[in-house]
This record gives C-alpha cells, structure tokens and sequence, in this order.
C-alpha cells in the first residue's frame, strides 16, 4: 500500500514537471510583402529569417513562465509578442523561429534574449538591452540601439543610412556602405565599409577602429575622450584631414608632421589629392591613427 | 597732356559745356572683361569684412558663454557628495540630483527624471547588464572629470569644450537609451 502511494506521488510529480517544462507554439498568418512585423521576447532568443511567402510563421519553445505568444495580424502589420506574467526582465525565456516575407520592415526589441535575423530586405529597428544581436542587411535603412549586448551587422556593400548606437557594448559591422552613424560609451565600434558618403563616430571609452573607402567629397568625423581612433580610409578625389588631440598620439602613414598647437595639445591638418572630403578625428587622451590607404 | 590746355579755356556759362563728351574710344569691353576675370573674393567689400567681424564675434561670444556656463556648473569635486557610480554604487535620487552640472533648470529636471527611471529600470535587469550599464555610465562621469580637470588647465581650449559638450549629450543619449529599452520587456 505504501509502495502504491510513492509511485502515485512519483507519478504526480512527473506530471507536474512535465506541465511545467517547455511547450511549443505554432502559429502561421497571412502577411503583405511588404508590411511591417513587429517582434517582442523579454527572454531567450528570437531568429528572424526572410522568405518568399507571404506569410509570418511563427514557432516557439517556452519556457514555464511564460504566460502566452499573441500574433495578431492586420492589415500591412503582424504583432509576435511574448507576454510574461509580471512585466518582470528576464523571467520566463522563449526561443522564437520567426520567418517573415523578405521585403518586411522589421521591428524587434528584446531584453535579454539574442536576436539573429538573416535575409530580411527591408528596414530594421531592432532594441536590445543585454542580448547580442547578428543581424544581415541589404539596402534598406537599419536602426539598432544595444544597452551592453554586443552587436555584429553584416552588409552586401548596398548604400542605406545606418545608425547603430550601443552602451557598453562591441559593435562589428561589416561590408556596410553609405551613411553611418555610430556610437558607444566603453564598448569597441569595428567598423568596415565597402563605400562611405558620411560617417558619424564617437566614444566615450571605447575603441574606433575603422576600414573603407571614401566617396568622392565624403564626410568622415569621429570623436573620443578616451578611446583610440584608427581610421585607414582611401578616398576618391582624396580630402582635407584635421586632426587634434589634447594629450594623445597622432601618427599617420603618409609622413605628415604633427604640430603642436597654440595651446596644450597636437594637431595635425593637410590635404590629401584634390581635398574633395574631409575627415576630422579628435581625442582627449586617446591616440588617433590615419592612413590613406587601405 | 593736351586735355589740361583745353580745360584751362574759359567758360562764361554751362550753356557753352558740350551736352556730351565722347571717349576717343569704345571702354565697355575692358570693363566687362575686367568684371569677368575679377572673382567677387579678391574685391573684398565693407560689407564683406564686416560680416567677417560680426561672424568673429559671434563665436567669441559663444566661447565665453561656454566657458561662463562651465563656470556656473558646480564640478563633482567641488562637495556634491556625489558618490561615484559603480555597480556597487549604482545610481541614487541624490546622486542624480548632485549630478546635475548643467544650469539650465530644464536640462536638470529631465536628467533628475530619467537618472530616477533608469535607476528603477537597472534594479529590475538582469544582474551582469546592471554592471555593464553602471560601468558604462561611470566612464562617462570619469570622462567627464579628465575633461574638467583637463579645462581646468587649458580653459580655453576648443577641443576639450567640445568634447566636454558630446560628452553631456552622450550621457543623454545612454540615459534616453536605457529609459527606452526598459520598455522593450513591456512589448509592442
């Protein structure tokens, strides 16, 4: 009898954590090709992938907390939302599989869940607090600000404007082209473009380095109190350069001599083929490095 | 030198005056050519210098208001109390409040109001993203300071003012950042 009683309390307890562990989701709606798909997981991970249906398709893992996934479709707008009990950060993971037409607009904000999107052609918001992101762009528009996730963007060298903000996070972007505008307190901005019309950097603490060729009358200017800044940057039609630092290193590969100015500090300024550009670098304590060459 | 001679005749009345006196020779195509060749900045104008001045001036008087205002802006080791703003001294109303550097009351009343939320915000992240943000924001302080200290031995120096300003909106934008990511839990 007491043997009987103990495997009905194993059995109990097996149901129970059964219930309690992972469930799935599904769910399919039917999309425009190009409207707008907004995601929203707290935790866990969210992978966004374009494809050729006009459909949202939508499958999750979730984890115990989780309360509920709401897709709601209207017109040129899917909702994918994770909804967990409490509001609370980090509580209740989901790992979402999201594929959406390719030429959706994407807006995706997570808090600590990594975010992965690939083979989405249109523009993308995406916010993350503490989850890394990876994300594929084309031509379109991206906006993304990271609180201490770190960042990779990888581009086809296909011009759109791009603004990419993080806290403390690294920032690594790669084969972007056209307008840039990037920044970071303490984390590091890697940064190669195929093509540049303008770029916007600046750093609290962290690190600039920077590789791609310059447009013909481009704009480059980058600032940091701290942070090195290492730019080898070509440019058609060459351009004007303006260099200052108050107490760091200036150096540059095509044999210019720094001068020391008015005040404390050091500056350097010249131009480079016809002056069609200009690239401005200053620092505080940070040293800055400018090579015309890639 | 034979003009001088003939001006030297007497005049009774200018009803004796020609109505006209014709030059020996056609002068508009010099003029028009040295009008062509001449660019407008090689003949600078009164007006010219005097928007060159005005524009001077205008900058100086920029210049020295930064520096006033920076002078009116009580430095954080001048006795705010302030602690510094690590993980393990992450924000408070106080500090926030003695943080407060700018004197416009605007400026300061938004900072107080987003240092209090995203203080509220950090408390409920996820413990290593409440380290990494304070981190974060304690490097724009220490920042902030090296540029100060660093003022404080060249005041005038361009570079470090503006540095210093990109500084203070760099630490708008994290705060701004942080305060909208906190709504990205909330969903859509």
């Amino acid at each position: 009898m007491r043997i009987t009683y103990q495997l009905m309390a194993c059995l109990v307890t097996l149901v129970a954590s059964a219930a309690a562990a992972a469930t799935t989701f599904d769910k399919q709606v039917d999309a425009e090709a190009r409207g707008v798909v907004e995601i929203s997981n707290t935790s866990g991970s969210v992978e966004v992938s374009g494809w050729d249906k006009p459909q949202v398709s939508v499958h999750a893992e979730l984890g115990g907390a989780v309360e509920r996934v709401e897709v709601t479709s209207e017109p040129g707008r899917t909702l994918i939302k994770v909804l967990v009990p409490g509001h609370s950060w980090g509580d209740g993971e989901a790992k979402l599989h999201v594929q959406v037409p390719k030429g959706s607009e994407l807006h995706l904000s997570t808090v600590s869940a990594n975010a992965n999107v690939s083979g989405v052609l249109g523009v993308q918001r995406l916010t993350v607090v503490s989850g890394d992101v990876v994300t594929e762009i084309a031509g379109a528009d991206l906006e993304l600000k990271s609180v201490s996730g770190d960042v990779k963007v990888r581009g086809h060298g296909q011009s759109a404007r791009l603004y990419v903000s993080s806290v403390s996070g690294d920032v690594h972007l790669e084969h972007g082209a056209g307008d840039l505008e990037i920044s970071s307190v303490s984390g590091t901005l890697a940064v190669t473009l195929d093509s540049a019309r303008l770029v916007r950097a600046r750093t609290t603490s962290g690190d600039l380095r920077f590789e791609g060729k310059l447009t013909r009358a481009a704009s480059f200017e980058a600032t940091s109190v701290s942070g090195d800044l290492k730019v080898r940057a070509p440019a058609e039609g060459g351009y004007s350069y303006d260099l200052s630092s108050f107490s760091g290193d200036i150096d540059n590969c095509f044999g210019a001599k720094r001068e020391k100015s008015g005040g404390v500090g050091h500056s350097l300024s010249g131009t480079l083929g016809d002056g069609a550009g200009h690239v401005r670098l200053k620092t505080m304590s940070g040293d800055i490095e400018l090579c015309d060459r890639s | 030198m034979s003009g001088p001679e003939e001006r030297k005749v007497k005049v009774n009345s200018l009803a004796e005056l020609p109505a006209a006196i014709e030059p020996g020779r056609d002068l508009w195509p010099a003029i028009q050519a040295r009008l062509k060749s001449a660019p407008l900045s090689q003949a600078p104008s009164r007006f010219t210098r005097l928007r060159w001045l005005a524009a001077a001036a205008m900058v100086a008087s920029v210049a020295v208001g930064v520096w006033i205002g920076r002078d009116l802006w009580p430095l954080p080791s001048s006795g705010t109390g302030a602690p510094p703003l690590t993980a393990q001294h992450p924000l408070t109303e106080g500090a926030a409040v003695n943080a407060a550097y700018m004197s416009d009351p605007r400026y300061r009343r938004e900072r107080a109001a987003l240092m209090k939320s995203v203080q509220a915000q950090l408390e409920t992240m996820p413990p290593q993203t409440r380290a990494k943000v304070a981190a974060s924001l304690a490097a724009i302080e220490s920042a902030k300071k090296d540029l100060e200290n660093a003022l404080g031995k060249d005041p005038s120096n361009a570079l470090l003012q503006e540095l210093l300003i990109n500084t203070y909106q760099d630490e708008m934008r994290v705060l701004t950042d942080v305060h909208e990511a906190g709504d990205a839990g909330r969903g859509i």
